[in-house]
C-alpha cells in the first residue's frame, strides 16, 4: 500500500509480530515515502511494536521490513542513516544535555562539535545545555533527546510519540521543527493515540487498529470518512415515546431506538444537524430534554468504525 | 568505543555499590589478618584453602563482579536506554567489549587491594606472593566479569542466577566434586596464582599451566561472543 507517489524509504511488507499466543502486528504492508507520515492508532494498537521492528530493535516474526532497500534488522551500517527517538522518556540523568547529544554524535561518527551546537541550537536548549539531564522538565528532556537524534543528521526521523509531555508551547515548538525538517526533504515517520496531533503534523497517515493496519493515505481522505460515519446518541427526556416518534421524521435522523427503560438512542449521520434539530423539536413539542450524550466519540470507536468500513 | 566504555564507567559507579563493594572487599583482608595473627596460624595450605580459594576467589570476587558485571547490560535494559547504544551505526562488540572492559576497571581496583593486602599480611610481607594473589584475583576478575556481563544481557534475574551460581557450583560442587574444578573459575585462579609464584606454592596439586591458559581465554572469550551473539539477535528494550 503506497502513501503518495514518491519512491520509498521504508518498505514494510506482510509484517507480522507476536508474542506468544499475542498477535501485536498482523500482515501490516505499507511504504513510507519523504515528508511527514503519521502513525495513528490507540493506546496497544501496535504502533510501538512496528516503529520497534522499522528500527530493527525487534524482529519480525512473519514478513520484512527494508530502509533504503536492505533489511533494517541487524545492519548497523544502516542505522548511521536514521535518527530514532523511542517513546521511553528515560534519559542518562547524571550526563549534562550537551555531552548526551555529544556521545550519541560520536557513537554515530559526528566529531565535529559545531554539529552539536546546531543539533542543540536547533531545539533551543543552548542555555539549559550545561544542565545535567535529570534536572530537565519531560519537555525539556524529549527536546534534547531530539537533538541527539538529529546530531548525524540523518535521512528518516522514526519519533515514538514524540509530543508525549509537552506543555502547549512546546508542542507548536515540537512541530515547526518537525515541518522544518520535513521541508528540508526528510523522512519522518511519527506516532500518535491523538488524532488531532497527527492532522496537524502529517501528510499521510497510516491507521493501526488492533495490530491491522486499517486505513492509510491523504489525511484529508481519512478525515472525509471520519464525518461520515453514523453517529450513536443518547437522549434521555420526560416524553421517550413522543420524542421518538417526532426524531424520527428528522432528515439527519437514520433510525431511532427506544430502550425498555425510555431511553432513545438515536442514530445520525449528521450530527451537527441533529444537535441544531433536536432541541428546537423538544421545545415545540414542549418536551424536557435531561440528557444528550455522544455515544462513539471515544478515539477506539472512531477506529472501530474505520476498520469496520 | 571510548564513549561507551566512559558511559559505562559513570553508569557503574554508583555511590551505594562502591560502598557495598569496599565492604565486601575488606572481608577477606580482616578474616587474613586474624587467621595469621592467632599463635596457631595456619599453614600455607590451609590459609589457601580457608581464605585465599573459598572467600577471596571463590566468594568474594565473584560477588562483587556480579554486582558490577551484570548491570553493565542489565541497567540500560531496565532503563531502556540501550537502544541509544544498539541504534548506533557500529559493530555490536564495539558495544560489548567497552562495556566489559568498564565492568573490569571498576571490580577490577577493589578485588586488587583486597588480594594484595590479604596475600601481604598472610605471607608476611612477602611482596612477589602477595602479587601472585593479586594477578591471580585480577584474572578471576576478567572471567567472572565476562561471565556475568552475558548474564546481565540474557535475563533479567542475573543477580539471582549468579547468585546460585556462586554458592553452588563455584561454592558447593567445585569443593566437593573432584571433576567440577575443571570448570571453576575459582580454581583457575587458584592455578594462575601458583604459577605467579611458583617459589611460595611449589608442590601444590594444581592444573598444568597449558590448561590453565586455555581454560581461561576459553571462558573469557566464550562468555565475550555469546553476549555479542545476544546483543545482535535479542529484541532490545
Amino acid at each position: 500500500m503506497t502513501t503518495n507517489g514518491a519512491a520509498p524509504v521504508i518498505r514494510v511488507d506482510h509484517v507480522s509480530r507476536w508474542f506468544g499466543s499475542v498477535v501485536a502486528v498482523s500482515d501490516v504492508t505499507f511504504d513510507v515515502t519523504p515528508g511527514i507520515t503519521g502513525l495513528l492508532g490507540p493506546n496497544g494498537a501496535g504502533k510501538t511494536t512496528l516503529l520497534r521492528m522499522m528500527t530493527g530493535l525487534t524482529g519480525t516474526s512473519d514478513g520484512t521490513v527494508t530502509v533504503f532497500g536492505e533489511p533494517v534488522r541487524r545492519n548497523p551500517p544502516l542505522y548511521g542513516r536514521m535518527g530514532v527517538m523511542s517513546e521511553h522518556e528515560t534519559v542518562y540523568g547524571f550526563m549534562k544535555g550537551r555531552d548526551f547529544v555529544r556521545m550519541m554524535g560520536r557513537l554515530r561518527g559526528v566529531t565535529d562539535e559545531a554539529a552539536v551546537d546546531k543539533a542543540i541550537g536547533f531545539v533551543d536548549l543552548a542555555d539549559a545545555a550545561h544542565r545535567p539531564l535529570g534536572t530537565y522538565s519531560r519537555g525539556m528532556r524529549q527536546r534534547m533527546r531530539l537533538a541527539a537524534t538529529l546530531v548525524h543528521d540523518p535521512e528518516i526521523l522514526i519519533l515514538d510519540e514524540p509530543l508525549n509531555g509537552a506543555d502547549p508551547r512546546q508542542r507548536v515548538h515540537f512541530q515547526t521543527l518537525l515541518r522544518q525538517l520535513a521541508a528540508e526533504g526528510r523522512t519522518i515517520l511519527l506516532s500518535s493515540h491523538i488524532l488531532e496531533e497527527v492532522e496537524q503534523l502529517a501528510d499521510t497517515v497510516l491507521l493501526i487498529v488492533n495490530g491491522k493496519l486499517a486505513a492509510s493515505g491523504d489525511f484529508r481522505a481519512i478525515r472525509v470518512a471520519l464525518d461520515e460515519r453514523p453517529y450513536h446518541v443518547l437522549v434521555v427526556s420526560d416524553s421517550p415515546r413522543e420524542l421518538a416518534a417526532a426524531v424520527v421524521r428528522l432528515e439527519s435522523v437514520d433510525a431511532v431506538n427506544v430502550d425498555p427503560d425510555g431511553t432513545l438512542v438515536v442514530l445520525s449521520r449528521n450530527v451537527r444537524d441533529l444537535q441544531i434539530e433536536l432541541p428546537r423539536l423538544a421545545q415545540s413539542a414542549a418536551i424536557s430534554l435531561r440528557r444528550v450524550e455522544p455515544l462513539d466519540d471515544s478515539l477506539e470507536s472512531v477506529f472501530g468504525y474505520l476498520v469496520e468500513r | 568505543m571510548l564513549p561507551i566504555f566512559l558511559l559505562t564507567l559513570r553508569q557503574l559507579s554508583g555511590k551505594w555499590r562502591l560502598t557495598i563493594m569496599s565492604l565486601l572487599a575488606l572481608l577477606p583482608v580482616v578474616v587474613g589478618v586474624l587467621m595469621v595473627s592467632f599463635e596457631d596460624a595456619p599453614s600455607v595450605a590451609d590459609f589457601e584453602i580457608g581464605v585465599l580459594s573459598s572467600i577471596l576467589a571463590g566468594a568474594i570476587s565473584p560477588l562483587v563482579v556480579l554486582a558490577i558485571a551484570s548491570a553493565a547490560f542489565a541497567n540500560e535494559i531496565e532503563d531502556k536506554t540501550l537502544a541509544n547504544l544498539t541504534l548506533a551505526p557500529i559493530p555490536r562488540w564495539q558495544i560489548v567489549v567497552p562495556k566489559l572492559l568498564a565492568a573490569i576497571c571498576v571490580a577490577g581496583p577493589f578485588m586488587a587491594i583486597s588480594a594484595f593486602l590479604t596475600g601481604y599480611f598472610a605471607y608476611s610481607a612477602d611482596i612477589r606472593a602477595a602479587l601472585a594473589v593479586t594477578a591471580a584475583v585480577v584474572v578471576g576478575v576478567a572471567l567472572y566479569s565476562s561471565a556475568f556481563v552475558w548474564l546481565g544481557l540474557k535475563t533479567t534475574r542475573a543477580i539471582g542466577y549468579g547468585l546460585l551460581y556462586i554458592v553452588l557450583w563455584e561454592g558447593f560442587f567445585s569443593s566437593f566434586v573432584m571433576g567440577v574444578r575443571l570448570f571453576s573459575v575459582r580454581y583457575f585462579s587458584i592455578a594462575w596464582m601458583h604459577w605467579f609464584d611458583a617459589r611460595r606454592f611449589a608442590g601444590f596439586d594444581d592444573f598444568s599451566f597449558g590448561f590453565t591458559v586455555v581454560a581461561s581465554v576459553a571462558v573469557f572469550g566464550g562468555f565475550l561472543l555469546l553476549s555479542i551473539r545476544r546483543l545482535r539477535y535479542m529484541d532490545v528494550p
